[in-house]
């Protein structure tokens, strides 16, 4: 199976979302920390083990999320690659597609790329994801999506 | 009205001239537990006034909701009109129609009169939820809207196939009783009423009941006795509770699956069952995505297995029309029956399905240790600090009930072209023995996952790759 990768600009998306993320998680654990009666010495060493952490964090996942994303596209749907340590590949048949989201948020937007949404009729996974693609790709995967015949099958 | 063209069709039938009480127990319901608890806490007197003032508004809406609703049959479809100044007319085309059921707690019964709902394959819950009409106007209605659709489903095979409705199943008391003794229901209504008992925060009465009656039991003499006797006592309370649990479940039964009937009409399943509240489905064959078998080591030990069914769309809990949301209750084909009558139904749920020229495949070659290995770690986990706790005395009672759950053997059958999504998933474990697991989604799915665990790597992707195709 070819599997194709996602665009590389949106591991500069990932990036600057896991920096907010990590700033909101460092600002809401230390600030307290040091208003505590924690000692300052160790107030210091647990902020600095936090920083480093999320840094590790900042470093490795946008990179690692890329590496295991993709999809792959036949006759009969799409299949979409996905997980860093829980790996999932979920195939998704073109006839079982009720409707489709591109969705951008404003980071999204700045470095061009989207995230595609898959909605069937199912149950447990009735929204599919396929983040990181280039807005174009996304659209052309969109209409590639859309059956032919327009027929649904319940 | 100006705006009214006569091409508009104005539906005339009213509801029934009580509904405005079971709208008003419907509205009640919501309010339920906070009243519940203000009596259970005894608060101040006020609060018996601020509740009547909260209930004449509901009533009064309820009445005027009864004033306001019509519906009747349209050329194409059910007409329903609902509200005078946000006015909503609801047109349901009859061939869009799956079911029409009714249910019949005891005041409906009473008062003769049943609530309607009518459901549409679009799934998320009822399109109409009609509250309430009298016997003869819901038979009217079932025969209105069956006759409209079997109309259009005659002109579009070219001939009428004569209706005729067979008995399928019918539950005679020795197998409601059956399926009280395996199916433990009664533990769950004991969970649920401790449940609300804390929720609602008369914990207090209950530590005021319960705690003397605690204190007279002659604990102190309880540790004279010698070890022998203290386990015979245990054990014989534990018995007690198990059987006490086990009674309730056999009356529950007896109350809610009284008078079981599985019929078919054609592509539809009818099934009636209830002594109070009287419940009727239809389960049109189409919408089923799939059949469900359970076979409990109980259900080995009476001869007996239990069937339910997936539907795609309604009945499964979702929002309403009017916010009012159905109880995710399980659709049974049959609670219990024979394995021979469970091949049949099988059959007649699933026609396309051949399940005896099944070729059943086994999981990985390694799963069998690798599951004994993961059950051992849980059980290490769970009964060594149980069992030091109870001094290793008790430690049977730990591991015992835990038992039962290894026997269980499930068989869940879904057509390949009911598969939504196929997902295969693998965890750090799964890679390290090379290993896959494979999830199916159909639309109906509620709590069944159609998981198939420790599965062959390349097995898994094999099998994903032919039910995508499919």
């Amino acid at each position: 199976m070819p599997r194709q990768p996602v665009e590389r600009t949106a591991i500069a998306v990932w990036r600057w979302e896991a920096i907010f993320t990590s700033l909101v998680i460092f600002i809401a654990g230390v600030i307290p920390l040091f208003a505590s009666r924690v000692p300052v010495g160790i107030s210091i060493g647990l902020g600095g083990l936090a920083f480093l952490l999320l840094a590790a964090w900042i470093a490795w996942y946008p990179g690692a999320k890329y590496r295991h994303l993709g999809w792959h596209l036949d006759d009969v749907g799409i299949t979409i690659h996905a997980g860093i340590f829980w790996r999932t590949q979920s195939s998704l048949a073109r006839a079982r597609i009720q409707h489709t989201d591109v969705f951008q948020g404003p980071l999204q937007r700045h470095y061009g790329v989207a995230t595609l949404k898959l909605y069937t009729a199912g149950s447990h996974f009735s929204r599919i994801e396929l983040p990181g693609l280039s807005h174009d790709t996304a659209i052309h995967l969109r209409d590639a999506l859309q059956s032919a015949d327009g027929s649904d099958a319940v | 009205m100006p705006s009214e063209s006569t091409l508009d069709f104005a539906p005339r039938k009213r509801l029934h001239r009580l509904s405005w009480i079971f709208a008003s127990i419907e509205y009640l319901k919501h309010f339920l537990l906070p009243l519940l608890a203000a009596v259970f806490l005894g608060a101040q007197r006020d609060y018996s006034l601020w509740a009547a003032l909260l209930v004449v508004p509901l009533i009064a809406s309820a009445l005027w909701h009864q004033w306001i609703y019509r519906y009747d049959f349209g050329p194409r479809g059910l007409v329903i009109r609902e509200g005078l100044v946000f006015r909503n007319v609801r047109n349901i085309d009859y061939q869009r129609i799956e079911n029409v059921d009714t249910e019949r707690n005891l005041l409906h019964r009473l008062l003769k009169v049943a609530q309607v709902r009518v459901e549409t394959s679009s799934g998320g819950g009822s399109e109409a939820v009609v509250r309430v009409l009298d016997m003869n106007a819901v038979q009217e209605m079932r025969e209105r809207i069956f006759a409209a659709r079997a109309r259009q489903e005659a002109t579009e095979t070219g001939n009428a196939v004569p209706v005729r409705e067979d008995l399928l199943l019918h539950l005679a008391p020795g197998e409601l009783l059956r399926f009280g003794l395996i199916d433990n229901r009664g533990l769950i209504v004991v969970a649920a009423v401790f449940g609300l008992v804390t929720q609602i925060g008369s914990d207090r009465l209950l530590e005021a009941k319960v705690q003397p009656l605690l204190e007279s039991l002659p604990i102190g003499g309880f540790a004279t006795f010698g070890p022998l006797l203290q386990a015979f006592f245990i054990f014989s309370a534990i018995a007690g509770l198990i059987a006490g649990t086990r009674v309730l479940s056999v009356l529950l039964a007896f109350i809610t699956l009284h008078d079981f009937r599985l019929t078919q009409m054609r592509d539809d399943l009818r099934v009636q069952h209830g002594l109070f509240t009287r419940i009727s489905l239809t389960l049109r064959r189409p919408r089923i995505q799939a059949v469900h078998q359970k076979v409990s080591l109980l259900h080995r030990l009476f001869g007996r297995a239990s069937l339910t069914v997936d539907l795609a769309g309604g009945l499964s809990g979702n929002a309403g029309q009017d916010g009012s949301r159905t109880p995710a209750r399980e659709l049974w084909l049959a609670p219990v029956c024979t394995p021979a009558e469970a091949d049949r139904l099988f059959r007649i749920a699933l026609p396309r399905v051949r399940l005896h020229e099944a070729a059943w495949q086994r999981l990985a070659p390694g799963a069998r240790g690798r599951l004994f290995r993961l059950l051992s770690m849980l059980w290490l986990l769970f009964s060594v600090p149980g069992a030091a706790w109870l001094l290793g005395r008790w430690a049977p009672a730990v591991v015992l009930p835990v038992l039962p759950l290894l026997w269980l053997r499930r068989l869940s059958v879904t057509p390949r072209n009911r598969v939504q999504a196929v997902r295969l998933s693998t965890s750090p474990f799964d890679r390290r023995y090379g290993m896959a697991s494979l999830v199916v989604d159909t639309a109906g799915a509620r709590a069944v996952h159609l998981k198939i665990p420790y599965l062959d790597e390349d097995v898994a992707t094999g099998l994903m790759r032919a039910l995508h195709a499919a």
